[in-house]
């Protein structure tokens, strides 16, 4: 039987959920789960202050009512399967290695930043720094999948070591800026300066783009590992035409003032 | 008496003479002011060496008798009163913040600071709105720095960068970066090679031996062309479409810049607060690191307000961070864009202000100054303000540089002591502050024995 929050009181400032991911609640008791520390502004509460628990968890959580002002829900979580019905707050999944997180509507900033593993789904927008590092830290995302469904705001992938991270729609400035390695698709438009000191790594977009001096044009080809990266996006519910993937994209290298090892591919016919 | 502080009767009437006085109004911080004070109408006749913009900021203050100290909901109390109200008020917030403290001393910084670390609310101050991109550049690239005299004495490159310091900072030129003639710049302004770079011809623009009319917004890609040229990559000519200036003159400058002996570049708003903020300030920083391996090159941010410097510098002493720093944990947290004041008011998260000498309910966007209605706001200001005026609590402090002493950093982090021109009987932020602090350690303390002893009760009860 999944574990079912309904959140009844709306916070009257942010509030700060690490306890919320499913592999912490395991096999709790309600009375458990209601009585788990949570922060709401500088004061400390429990979860039975703002959500009503239902039923025991077996890996499944649900979440259900306006959580954008609930941040950190499923912090470091190792598995299972978080379920948001609604908005989520900032920093959902922040540095999490397994396990799933499906947000049926938009997420705000710092989307899974410095995870390492397992899998966010936002089926609508999602904020600034997406798979991001944190302020100060060299390093952001270093594996697993986050995938938007709409629209990310600036600094997509903002020093990303590894994984994929897909956005549906148009993503903001600085799309993959400082980014180590790993690859970013953007079925949309890209913003502005794409992989800026980028060092390795691969930025994609389906349309064309305006790019920094320090990119060089290289060639125009069909890469083969594109079209399994977009198969697998189309499983997970993206709108990929066949077109995109058997179609050619030109390759653009770069950061040269970093590597030069990166590349931006454009996709062309 | 301070040596340097001169009374004397004159047929006028009573007249002091105040030698190295600060202007606290820009942040060059010029601490060669001589200020011949009226005594007997308490008001400043003259300031020598101060610029038009410093004679207006001490022609404006005159000493006001009148003002009540404290207003609570535009009533006037007494200053006890109101503190009374002021340390309820934070003590009960969950989400407090404190915003401001750049025209105000170090001194009223600190205790700015403890209160919100006490109240465990949120700390950010004015550069957040300027050269807040600039600190988060700082932290991700470094910053190779200097101060202003080193600058006078030995700058044979001179580049100002989305800036206009002949109307923003009119002493920038003449006392530290281009005319003064130093050690190593005995021939002052010939011994220098200025450049300005901006997307129009501002007052600014005579002063330079070459002036570069960047395209609007297009800084970064300019900044970038020319890492790509110090670094000895192939640039396309296409770059003057993208930033509006030949391959041929970033060719030139590229190589002026590796060959000077000692090159500043000073950049301004121009360059924080366009389209890409932190990563503008950010190549400007990497532009100066990477000529570091041909020469000696040094950036710094040309500071707007008197003290935001040491704003900058009182927040990073006391937490690590300079600005957006969150205490909700009890622990200093640093996260611009969620902590930094304009986001913590537009999305509503704020529940109470303390706002210190600042004004964001003139220059904020509308969203957040129509939250700052909603909350109850505590506002410490020299003047009235839109601010004060929309505060539950508004206290009335007097002006710091003219009626209240303390220590100023300059915009390259060199502190500087303050004279005071003439007493004032209003408080100081630094007093107000102090007050409110102890009254908010007090309240605290007694809630934790109330919590305490509530619990004991359940304890002995179970
Ligand atoms: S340059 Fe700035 S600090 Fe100096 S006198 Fe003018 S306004 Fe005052």
């Amino acid at each position: 039987m999944s574990l079912r929050l309904q959140l009844r009181t709306r916070p009257e400032v942010p509030v700060e959920a690490d306890a919320l991911a499913p592999d912490r609640l395991q096999g709790l008791k309600t009375p458990e789960v209601e009585s788990l520390p949570l922060i709401h502004g500088n004061e400390n509460c429990v979860v039975g202050d703002f959500f009503a628990a239902d039923g025991e968890c077996n890996g499944e959580l649900h979440l259900e009512g306006d959580l954008s002002r609930i941040k950190h829900l499923g912090s470091g979580m190792k598995s299972g399967t978080l379920h948001i019905h609604g908005d989520a707050g900032a920093h959902l999944g922040v540095g999490m290695s397994g396990g799933q997180v499906i947000v049926d509507g938009n997420a705000g900033d710092w989307v899974g930043p410095e995870m390492s593993g397992g899998r966010i789904c936002v089926k609508g927008n999602a904020g600034h720094m997406v798979g991001a590092a944190y302020r100060g830290s060299p390093m952001g995302m270093t594996g697993g999948e986050i995938i938007i469904g709409g629209c990310a705001r600036n600094e997509l992938g903002h020093g990303m070591r590894n994984g994929l991270i897909a956005v549906g729609g148009d993503s903001g400035d600085f799309t993959g800026v400082n980014m180590l390695a790993g690859t970013i698709i953007v079925l949309g438009r890209l913003g502005l300066r794409p992989g800026a000191s980028m060092k390795r790594g691969t930025i994609v977009t389906l349309h064309d783009s305006e790019l920094l001096p320090t990119f060089s044009y290289a060639c125009c080809f069909r890469p083969p590992f594109l079209g399994l990266y977009l198969l697998h996006l189309r499983q997970l519910d993206l709108a990929v035409a066949d077109a995109h993937i058997s179609g050619r994209y030109a390759r653009w290298c770069g950061d040269s003032i970093e590597l030069n090892r990166g590349e931006i591919l454009l996709y062309k016919t | 008496m301070d040596d340097k502080v001169k009374t004397a009767e004159t047929s006028s009437g009573h007249v002091k003479v105040v030698e190295n006085a600060t202007c606290t109004f820009c942040g060059c911080v010029c601490d060669d002011m001589v200020l011949t004070v009226d005594l007997d109408q308490k008001k400043i006749t003259k300031a020598k060496n101060a610029c038009v913009l410093g004679r207006a900021w001490f022609a404006e203050h005159v000493h006001e008798d009148n003002v009540p100290p404290a207003l609570l909901d535009g009533q006037p109390v007494s200053v006890e009163a109101a503190i009374e109200e002021a340390a309820r008020i934070l003590v009960e917030a969950r989400f407090p913040i404190t915003y401001g403290l750049s025209d105000t001393t170090c001194e009223a910084q600190r205790e700015a600071v403890a209160i919100t670390d006490m109240i465990r609310g949120n700390l950010d101050t004015t550069t957040s709105v300027c050269h807040g991109p600039s600190g988060l550049a700082f932290q991700g690239i470094g910053e190779s720095t200097m101060t202003l005299g080193e600058v006078k004495n030995r700058a044979d490159l001179v580049i100002y960068w989305g800036g206009n310091p002949a109307e923003s900072h009119p002493r920038h030129f003449t006392r530290y970066a281009v005319t003064p003639k130093g050690m190593f710049t005995p021939n002052g302004k010939k011994d220098r090679y200025v450049v300005l770079v901006d997307v129009r011809r501002t007052p600014s623009a005579p002063v330079a031996d070459l002036f570069l009319q960047v395209k609007p917004g297009h800084d970064f890609e300019l900044a970038w062309a020319l890492r790509a040229l110090v670094r000895g990559r192939r640039l396309d000519p296409g770059i003057e479409e993208a930033t509006g200036i030949p391959l041929a003159t970033l060719t030139d400058l590229a190589a002026r810049m590796k060959s000077c002996r000692y090159g500043v570049l000073f950049f301004g708003m121009g360059l924080t607060m366009t389209r890409g903020r932190h990563f503008n300030s950010g190549a400007v920083l990497a532009l100066a690191t990477d000529l570091n391996e041909y020469t000696h090159f040094v950036a710094k941010p040309v500071r707007g307000h008197g003290n935001v410097t040491g704003a900058d510098n009182v927040v990073s002493w006391q937490t690590g961070f300079p600005f957006g720093v969150n205490f909700s944990r009890g622990f200093p947290r640093f996260n611009p864009g969620e902590f930094t004041t304009v986001d913590t008011l537009s999305r509503g998260d704020a529940d109470a202000a303390l706002i210190v000498a600042s004004d964001p309910a003139a220059n904020f966007p509308k969203a957040a100054i129509e939250h700052l209605g909603r909350i109850p706001v505590i506002s410490l200001d020299a003047k009235e303000t839109a601010t004060s005026r929309l505060a539950r609590v508004a206290f009335r402090t007097a002006t710091y540089g003219i009626s209240v002493a303390g220590t100023v950093y300059r915009m390259d982090d060199v502190p500087i002591t303050l004279r005071t021109a003439f007493e004032s009987k209003l408080p100081s932020d630094e007093d107000i502050l102090t007050a409110l602090r102890t009254r908010i350690k007090a309240l605290l303390l007694a809630r934790g024995q109330a919590a305490k002893s509530r619990s004991a009760a359940t304890r002995t009860a179970a």
